[in-house]
């Protein structure tokens, strides 16, 4: 089970992916509402998982991805979006990220995702 | 003609017979003792480990045939590209999506789509899939980036045993705005008409992913009543159907002497 960053900019979405990581036994350490706040909160946490969504005000989602990257490469982070920019993958696993999530999404569906990229 | 050994539906049982697959028809033998030519099926459906063939337009002959997915594999593929369908050759990625989670080698198959009465197959080299119309749940032209251009596609989103899953297929936009536009009809019942506020929107989203109703009641600081109504609204839109009914209890007098019972032998 892992340690988890949730980066989201709507309350809504963050408590769900909250909910549905700790049902499955996952220890969610922290939550940022943008970019900026996700690339501080990672230094501060060094979580094992950071669950990204792409579009947010201030720094997007891919912009915070290659910070926290750059910061350490190791750094597992899987990208959340909304159906239709599916066209963000190319560029998000280009920039390193190691899963991906369209919303809406399925709580079995996303526990398997973050299990995969845990223990890759 | 090829002959198979296959379990036949025949007055509400399961019999063991034989099925004879050619090249344009098969042969069942008794009890059922019939012939069915290929391009006479209108409809193919799939359940686990049988198909379900109809022939002929008007009052069809039904089949239901049980076998082992090798034999009803190559019986699907004499079906679906001889039956009598609108059937195109298109690209299909099916699925692309599930769960919302984007299947990172889903590739595109070269193939061909038959639409049917009751669903579409997508039909390639190695892959059989059947989307039943019935479980479809949205439809859409969009467009998708593959090898570096912005091409056309329909995207569709369908229900494999509660799983969404998204699949798409790619073809010259003429016969994809036919596909499109048959799909559309084909399900315009999950149509949604209806005025859906946002919180019975978030509800609904929380359902979608798999929430109980205590953990909606936490995330959204609803009481049992307020998420009660919330849920008639959305069964009377059609937007939810009862999974099942969870009963409230409260403990009677008899109940209540149970327990008290209980705690004295526990503490003795």
């Amino acid at each position: 089970m892992g340690r988890i960053l949730i980066v989201d900019d709507t309350m809504f979405m963050r408590t769900l992916l909250k909910n549905i990581l700790f049902s499955g036994g996952h220890d969610i350490v922290g939550e940022a509402a943008d970019g900026a706040e996700a690339v501080i909160r990672y230094q501060e946490l060094r979580p094992d998982l950071v669950t990204m969504d792409v579009v947010m005000p201030k720094v997007n989602g891919i912009e915070a991805l290659k910070a926290i990257k750059a910061a350490d490469p190791a750094a597992k982070v899987i990208m959340c979006t909304a159906v239709g920019q599916e066209q963000m993958v190319k560029l998000a696993v280009k920039s390193g990220a190691r899963g991906y999530i369209v919303k809406p999404f399925q709580a079995p569906k996303v526990l398997e995702e973050v299990q995969n990229v845990l223990s890759a | 003609m090829k002959s198979v050994p296959v379990k036949v539906e025949h007055g509400g049982k399961w019999v063991p017979t034989t099925m004879g697959i050619g090249e344009d028809r098969i042969r069942i033998a008794a009890p059922l003792d019939c012939e069915i030519t290929y391009k006479s099926v209108v409809d193919l459906e799939e359940k686990k480990n049988q198909v379900v063939i109809t022939a002929g337009t008007d009052n069809g002959q039904v089949c239901r045939i049980a076998s082992v997915e090798k034999v009803l594999s190559v019986l699907k593929k004499f079906i679906i590209t001889q039956a009598s369908a609108y059937r195109l050759n298109a690209f299909f990625m099916s699925p692309a999506i599930r769960g919302g989670v984007l299947i990172q080698d889903a590739r595109w198959e070269k193939g061909a789509i038959a639409v049917m009465k009751t669903g579409i197959w997508f039909v390639s080299q190695e892959t059989q899939v059947c989307i039943p119309l019935a479980d479809v749940a949205d439809i859409e032209l969009t467009s998708r980036e593959i090898q570096e251009k912005n091409l056309d596609v329909v995207k569709i989103d369908h229900l494999i045993e509660n799983e969404v899953v998204t699949s798409f297929v790619l073809c010259p936009m003429t016969t994809l705005q036919v596909l499109y536009n048959f799909l559309k009809e084909a399900t315009h019942d999950t149509d949604v008409s209806e005025e859906i506020d946002p919180l019975t929107g978030q509800v609904a989203m929380l359902v979608y992913s798999g929430m109980d109703s205590s953990a909606i009641e936490n995330m959204l600081k609803l009481s049992h009543k307020d998420l009660d109504a919330i849920y008639e609204r959305l069964l009377g839109t059609g937007l939810a159907e009862i999974l099942y009914i969870r009963k409230e209890v409260q403990l009677t007098a008899k109940g209540v002497r149970y327990i008290s019972n209980a705690m004295k032998s526990s503490s003795n």
